[in-house]
């Protein structure tokens, strides 16, 4: 795999292969704005703006789904990134 | 053309590749599917996988060499009712007594990347295929049966049968409308860092015990117990692993702020426990951090529970079946044990060329039996220790702690601990002896670094200082044994069934011995600790030294249509 892959320094020993696409994904409508999903993301993805959840970045995800497990209305979706890309660790 | 295979596994961590291995070995054509680029990039740590898990699963990893990074044969627990004042208690009696310790351990620590690399590449080596950067996104639906998978490529491939292992967000289970999706108080996330040591300053500070920390709620020095697992370091060969683990809602009530949790914790501890700041932090680097959710509630509710493992065409197995010890916090015993019994149902049922849900019902059927698979998920220590938290009382902790972990846990695990020993005997006494050079063989290793492909092959043994007589006497020991077990055999295994209805008692009779014997053992303990201090060295020269020959167990490898004989690229 040839892909650049990218850093963060708060979280070291962890690399983000890009290339995910949209594997979450939040539907406004259902949306209430309750922040669980903020609340849980280790890796500060989310971020409320007008009373919504929207997604700031998904550059530090670990595709661990906390996000996806407390959205209680269903706005948030989740699938797995494209294979070969999303987060890789030699450390695991 | 649309490719056709027998078994196709989903994912390829700790059970995919031993239920490949198995089907592969079969003959039958076996495709592993992982979708990260290499095996292992996408697993987290911090465990110790339990000794059952070696003791009762897959031959070849029992017989074999896998990647293990140190014995575990303690726990110190740090009960702290006043971090700010240095208020710790420090409880450091739970442990393995000598001579048993250090060579046989209640289990082993290890890094989940080399591991599921290792079980991959025996798996590989059996036939398996194997297909890197590949999501499953769904899969094949014939006249209502599960006929092969589909990648997001929208490529298809089928099977007759597909092995689930994909973990515990089971999104393709949900998909194929076998499972719904866990409520989050269900999970527990988990934050794992990991530091780099020097191996000299590990063995120091650590040895082979692992360290839990236990807090009030306000002391925010640790996760609350029973929501989570509080705090754990596991020690490493090089390397230390910091775990903490919340879950991510407590009985319907709100969603806690983990993000601010977990660096609360992480730093009051290793700022403010003296053990840490003094000892452990100017000796070690942090080198990752990484975090995952696992499912360790499911096991304890009933609804949960009854969720399907099977369905026409499908078996899941692991943690995509919500197989999570909630006693130890593991789920790599539980995804070796279901993987294997779902190779076995999977062989059987192609062979009989009925893939049908009525026909892999036996799958559930043989989970069910497990007696140790069963104890491991619904084991409920959990909520004592909660309860002794609550309430604010070290005494009634420590007390559950032991309950758990220590001596009062054969009051509950005795019984299924020794219906599986015996259902091994009855199957093939001559386990025993494959037990006993398990644990020296894997000693052995620990201290050489000796696994399979990191230099086990290449290894010199030092004529000069094997220890001839010792060898000799554990060569007539083990092959006098072994010839016992064969000549034998009928009789024992008579008597291990026997034995295996009787183990109903174990438990009672244990709860009525234990205020005897644990009296007894305290008694002992001091007395007799030289002696047993003296053995133990001995036993440990003796395994450094000797020939790792007379720990092999002769592997009964057969190989797959499409086996392989050199190794794969996928390290």
């Amino acid at each position: 795999m040839n892909q650049k892959k990218r850093t963060n320094e708060r979280f070291p020993g962890v690399e983000w292969i890009p290339g995910t696409g949209a594997f979450i994904t939040v539907d406004t409508e259902k949306c209430t704005g309750c922040a669980n999903c903020v609340n849980v993301c280790l890796g500060d993805c989310w971020t409320l703006m007008a009373k919504k959840a929207r997604i700031k970045s998904l550059d530090t995800c670990m595709e661990c789904a906390s996000c996806w497990y407390v959205c209680d209305t269903g706005a948030i979706s989740f699938k797995w990134p494209t294979g070969g890309t999303g987060y890789r660790s030699d450390w695991g | 053309m649309d490719k056709m295979y027998d078994v196709i596994v989903i994912g390829s961590g700790f059970g995919g590749p031993v239920a490949a291995k198995k089907c592969a070995e079969a003959g039958l054509r076996t495709l592993m599917i992982e979708r990260s680029a290499t095996v292992g990039e996408k697993v987290i740590s911090g465990l110790t996988i339990p000794i059952y898990g070696f003791l009762f699963g897959p031959d070849f990893i029992r017989d074999g060499n896998p990647p293990f990074e140190r014995p575990a044969d303690g726990i110190i627990n740090y009960i702290i009712t006043d971090i700010d004042n240095g208020v710790i208690e420090i409880d450091d009696t739970l442990r393995v007594p000598r001579p048993f310790s250090p060579v046989i351990s209640f289990g082993y620590n290890a890094y989940c990347k080399p591991f599921c690399e290792w079980e991959a590449e025996k798996a590989f080596q059996a036939g398996t295929e194997l297909r890197t950067s590949a999501t499953v996104v769904d899969v094949i639906r014939e006249n209502g049966k599960v006929a092969g998978i589909i990648l997001e490529t929208g490529e298809r491939i089928f099977s007759r049968i597909v092995i689930d292992a994909e973990g515990s967000q089971g999104l393709v289970a949900i998909k194929a409308g076998i499972r719904k999706k866990y409520p989050p108080e269900a999970i527990s996330l988990a934050d794992t860092y990991d530091y780099e040591m020097d191996k000299s300053d590990v063995d120091k500070l650590f040895g082979y015990s692992l360290r839990f920390c236990w807090g009030w709620d306000e002391q925010k020095i640790a996760p609350p117990l029973g929501h989570g697992n509080g705090l754990m370091v596991w020690p490493y060969r090089e390397s230390v692993h910091f775990m903490q683990d919340h879950c991510l809602r407590l009985d319907g009530g709100k969603v806690p702020n983990l993000k601010k949790r977990f660096r609360e914790y992480h730093d009051n501890i290793t700022r403010k426990l003296p053990w840490w700041r003094e000892e452990v932090a100017p000796r070690c680097t942090v080198r990752a951090r990484m975090w995952e959710g696992f499912e360790i509630y499911v096991g304890l509710d009933p609804e949960l529970r009854k969720m399907p493992n099977h369905d026409d065409g499908i078996l899941l197995i692991g943690d995509a079946a919500g197989l999570e010890s909630t006693e130890l916090c593991d789920g790599v015993p539980a995804a070796w044990f279901s993987a294997d019994i779902a190779a076995d149902v999977a062989i059987e049922a192609i062979r009989r060329g009925d893939t049908s849900k009525a026909f892999l019902k036996k799958y559930d059927d043989r989970i069910k039996d497990h007696a140790v698979l069963q104890w491991s998920i619904s084991a409920k220590n959990r909520y004592n220790l909660r309860y002794a938290q609550e309430k604010k009382d070290p005494r009634l902790l420590k007390k559950y702690i032991h309950n758990g972990w220590g001596m009062g846990q054969l009051t509950h695990s005795l019984t299924p601990i020794l219906k599986m020993t015996f259902r091994q005997i009855q199957k093939d006494p001559a386990v025993i002896t494959k037990w006993i050079k398990m644990y020296f063989r894997y000693y052995q290793n620990w201290i050489h670094n000796g696994y399979d492909f990191a230099g086990r092959e290449d290894r010199i043994v030092d004529e000069a200082r094997r220890p001839k007589t010792g060898e000799a006497v554990f060569r007539f020991f083990a092959g006098g044994l072994e010839l016992m077990l064969r000549l034998l055999r009928p009789l024992i295994q008579l008597l291990a069934m026997a034995g295996f209805y009787l183990s109903g008692l174990a438990n009672p009779v244990m709860k009525l011995l234990l205020p005897v014997i644990r009296p007894l053992y305290k008694l002992l303990r001091k007395p007799m600790a030289p002696l047993g201090n003296r053995l133990s060295d001995e036993i440990v020269r003796f395994v450094k030294y000797a020939d790792p020959k007379l720990f092999e167990v002769a592997s009964e490898t057969k190989c797959g249509a499409g086996a392989k004989t050199s190794l794969p690229d996928i390290r």
